[in-house]
């Protein structure tokens, strides 16, 4: 039973190895240019100290924040107790800086070894994590828009933790549609900027953890064009930063409150009013105006795979915790004695259906873990051979413009279920506060919301990713899958399992030409109407397939340990998650793509009228 | 201070369910294995740390802490870990597991010694694997050295050291001479209880081991890691110690309902033997 000050989170750190470096070969990307001084021991140990330090560090204050959420104090946002002090632990302790690069004092680990630190970091606290990682954030956008003295004033201090960082993008009337943002800029005769308006739902706005905050705030020049077109982006501190790095006035950014969440209740939820009293400077981001959007887009795809992995971090918690449960739990006997009123009482991972959750969640867990590694290693191969083989980093970063939508929707939305099927797994135990399984859940649900709602994610995969470059990137991922399949159709272990991968394959092409019928017979509408689902079957393929890609590599190194090593049943877990996803779960893509061939709109033509009659 | 820390990889003392004897019961199956350093050891590297330092200075050292492990290559990850902790350089003495036993490992200790020439040699009270507790006190009888097993707390004082020794129903308080051998308790790591001469009596640590901060983690490969054979540090390696056999714990027999108190006397008189 966890207690105020215990920490709850589990990671498995020999999964994290097994997807690394079994699966996806980190191994052979190491100890060349651009990750020269890293070998495989150094990730291994980072991935060991780090689980170390947010076990002791972060862990701890996990339900204590979320019990004691955020306040506000003289016009001020007040953390919970202790997220100050851990902040300043996790710098010290450097972690933030795992992926940075050299030339800003960071360690430029491959990303695929920043996102599972990543992992742990939000698994061991959601709620703690969002304000390291907006310094993260707000950082990267510079360091690809800033201009030089903009890099050189802010970057250094954001990627130690020094400045917080936001995104300012929504408002009262702009939330999904984002270009309804009205929040004014005037330029002044300096080259700044003045700012007015109000962002509401700003994640880490205001807080007492440093002592400016660097927020990026979307707003519109006079007389630029309506629209996202004319929203051009700008640095606005709140409390102003002179050109030495040194602190000067606050800067007129006033919190207009709080908000109390359903979850993340660690984290600050604020209403900003910028240049309520005209005294607002911001300072436009590369010195650029009217590229706001483009900017933000940047940040946007780092800040969704990031979602990606929050979604992945606290369904794995779950998992882990309501395994652990499981196991200890002791609760009526064996079916196989049922008619013994003496039989003994079995833990309920004996029972038949408690084995059916934990099962369905470790194949989601692990599937998106694969899919949020594999989106990270293409990052890593393009980056590899960009400038080198440009056409090879093209189809990379292809492949990352695909996943991106898909680990975003598919994890945060999987990573709700996951953590609903924990709670589950307890029974009552689950639903009370004790056992911390219901806190995994209030916090997943903000994951398929924030971000760009799972609708934009879906409506960005089928109508501008699909199409991108030609339909080449499309092609090439279903043409990856499709061989995979085909190729281990007659597999021994897995053969059944390829061959209803090879049917959902099938069905999601088969989708894509519908989706592209419909479009060509003007019945556009249908395409929001579906593009979830699509979405949903095109990630559940992409799940099925990696499963069964560690699957494969898990029979073959079965055969050569035999089955006495003590991997054997790490091995024989691998293939039971894949055949279990291809074989329950994926069935179901094909019927998806049935009903979307059926097309009905009933949705559409219910009268408004009719949906209730209050 | 020049501190000698020799340490030792273990299984995972929580993931114990993962270790399995080879199928002929010789040995322990090591491959597959997720190792960890003995906890008492790590506390004994951490004790070392504090002991070279001003408190409120860690990342300078005033002395020199050297870590030692016998084992084979992948070892070297243990001892990084400890170099990035802060620990100056470190030494791998070639070995499988199964050569060694404690006699063995004392008596190469003792040359290591001879070599280094450390003013304490600091080692865990003993290994959570084969829990035989013997180095540290083999090791101080073949130096000739003062000893003191089991500490708690460590002070600094002029040329001796003030030890605290964990002992049933108390604390002995012992002054050690250097050079010296002393093996550590699990509440050596407590806020308040290792201090060198520079650090001040009103500083409290942070309770435990300290993390490895990411940059050191990085750096520690660039820390000197010799690499001995055994036989420099010992020319017998004939193992006193023989294991004839290996077997895994019996699993708990299911529990027994008797009728009354006389069932039960009787049962733990003449069945479990324990009246």
């Amino acid at each position: 039973m966890a207690s105020l000050g215990q920490n709850l989170y589990k990671a498995d750190l020999r999964e994290f190895a097994f997807v690394l470096f079994e699966q996806f070969r980190l191994g052979e990307i190491l100890g060349a240019a651009p990750y020269e001084s890293w070998a495989e021991d150094d990730v291994r140990m980072v991935l060991s100290e780090c689980y170390k330090f947010v076990c002791e560090v972060i862990g701890p204050l996990n339900r204590s924040g979320d019990e004691e959420g955020c306040h506000m104090e003289g016009g001020r946002a007040i953390t919970p107790k202790g997220f100050k002090e851990a902040f300043d632990k996790l710098y010290e302790a450097g972690w933030k800086s795992l992926g940075v690069g050299h030339e800003y004092d960071g360690q430029g680990a491959p990303r695929a070894v920043t996102l599972v630190a990543e992992e742990m970091l939000s698994g061991a606290n959601p709620a703690f994590n969002m304000y390291p990682g907006l310094c993260v954030g707000v950082g990267e956008l510079l360091e690809t828009f800033g201009t030089p003295e903009q890099k050189e004033l802010y970057l250094p201090r954001l990627y130690k933790g020094q400045w917080g960082g936001t995104m300012c993008l929504t408002e009262p009337q702009a939330g999904s549609d984002v270009g309804a943002a009205r929040t004014k800029a005037t330029r002044n005769a300096d080259g700044s900027y003045n700012i007015e308006g109000t962002k509401i739902f700003i994640t880490g706005g205001d807080h007492d953890i440093t002592p400016t905050i660097i927020h990026l705030v979307l707003a519109r020049v006079e007389g630029a064009p309506a629209g996202t077109k004319g929203l051009s982006l700008f640095i606005v501190p709140s409390v102003r930063v002179n050109a030495d790095g040194s602190l000067g006035e606050p800067n007129d950014v006033v919190l207009g409150g709080l908000e109390h969440k359903m979850g993340i209740k660690g984290s600050t939820t604020c209403v900003l009013n910028f240049g309520e009293n005209g005294g607002c400077k911001g300072y436009v981001v590369g010195g650029v105006e009217n590229a706001g959007m483009a900017q933000m887009f940047k940040m946007m795809n780092t800040a969704r795979i990031a979602v990606g992995i929050q979604g992945l971090a606290t369904a794995s918690a779950a998992y882990l915790n309501a395994l652990v449960y499981a196991r200890e739990r002791k609760q009526g006997p064996s079916i196989k004695k049922f008619k013994d009123p003496t039989a003994p009482k079995v833990p309920i991972l004996e029972h038949a259906d408690v084995r059916r959750m934990l099962l369905d969640m470790k194949a989601r867990v692990e599937g998106i873990r694969a899919l949020a590694v594999k989106l990270a290693m293409h990052q890593d191969l393009a980056q590899i051979h960009a400038g080198k083989d440009d056409a090879l980093a093209a189809e990379h970063n292809g492949q990352v413009e695909i996943l991106t939508p898909m680990l975003k929707a598919y994890a945060s939305d999987q990573g709700f279920r996951v953590c609903e099927n924990a709670i589950q797994t307890l029974g009552g135990a689950g639903y009370i506060s004790d056992y911390g399984m219901e806190q995994y859940c209030r916090d997943a649900k903000i994951f398929s919301i924030y971000e760009g709602t799972n609708h934009i994610q879906a409506m960005d995969l089928v109508s501008r990713k699909l199409a991108l470059r030609g339909g080449a990137d499309l092609k090439k991922f279903l043409g990856d899958v499709g061989t995979f399949a085909k190729r281990n159709a007659e597999h021994p272990v897995l053969g059944g399992a390829a061959q209803q991968l090879a049917l959902a394959q099938k069905a999601v092409g088969g989708a894509v030409a519908a989706m592209m019928g419909w479009t060509q017979e003007g019945k556009i509408e249908l395409v929001p109407l579906y593009a979830n689902r699509f979405l949903e079957m095109m990630a559940e393929t992409t799940v099925g397939w990696l499963l069964l890609e560690a699957a494969s590599i898990a029979h073959d190194r079965l055969g050569a340990l035999g089955r006495q090593h003590p991997d054997a049943a790490f091995y024989q877990g691998k293939i039971s998650s894949a055949v279990y996803f291809a074989l329950n779960v994926l069935p179901a893509v094909a019927g998806r793509a049935q009903i979307m061939s059926g097309g009905d709109d009933a949705a559409l033509t219910i009268p408004d009228a009719g949906f209730a009659a209050i | 201070m020049k501190v000698l820390v020799p340490l030792k990889r273990v299984a995972d003392p929580d993931n114990a369910n993962k270790v399995k004897v080879t199928a002929d019961g010789k040995k322990v199956e090591t491959t597959g294995l997720e190792w960890k350093p003995n906890p008492f050891d790590e506390y004994a590297v951490e004790t070392a740390l504090r002991l070279t330092e001003d408190g409120t200075k860690p990342k300078t050292r005033a002395g020199e802490v050297v870590v030692v492990t016998f084992g084979p290559k992948e070892c070297e990850i243990t001892l990084r870990a400890m170099l990035a902790t802060g620990a100056d350089r470190a030494i791998r003495v070639e070995a499988e597991d199964d050569q060694l036993d404690g006699w063995l490992v004392a008596r190469a200790l003792k040359k290591l010694v001879e070599q280094e020439k450390p003013d304490l040699v600091l080692l865990g009270k003993q290994a959570v694997d084969g829990d035989t507790n013997q180095v540290g006190q083999i090791l101080a009888e073949l130096l000739g050295w003062p000893m003191a097993t089991s500490a708690a707390m460590i002070k600094e004082d002029g040329e001796a050291l003030l030890v605290g020794r964990e002992v049933d129903g108390g604390v002995i308080n012992l002054k050690v001479r250097l050079p010296a051998v002393v093996t550590v308790d699990l509440r050596i790591v407590a806020p308040a209880s290792v201090y060198s001469k520079l650090t001040k009596a009103d500083f409290k640590y942070n309770e435990g081991v300290r993390f490895a901060p990411l940059p050191a983690i990085m750096q520690a490969k660039k820390k000197p890691m010799a690499v001995l054979k055994l036989a420099d540090l010992a020319t017998d390696t004939a193992l006193r110690i023989q294991y004839p056999r290996f077997e895994p714990p019996k699993g708990r027999a299911a529990g027994k309902k008797v009728k009354d108190v006389a069932e039960l006397v009787d049962k733990l008189k003449n069945e479990a033997k324990v009246l």
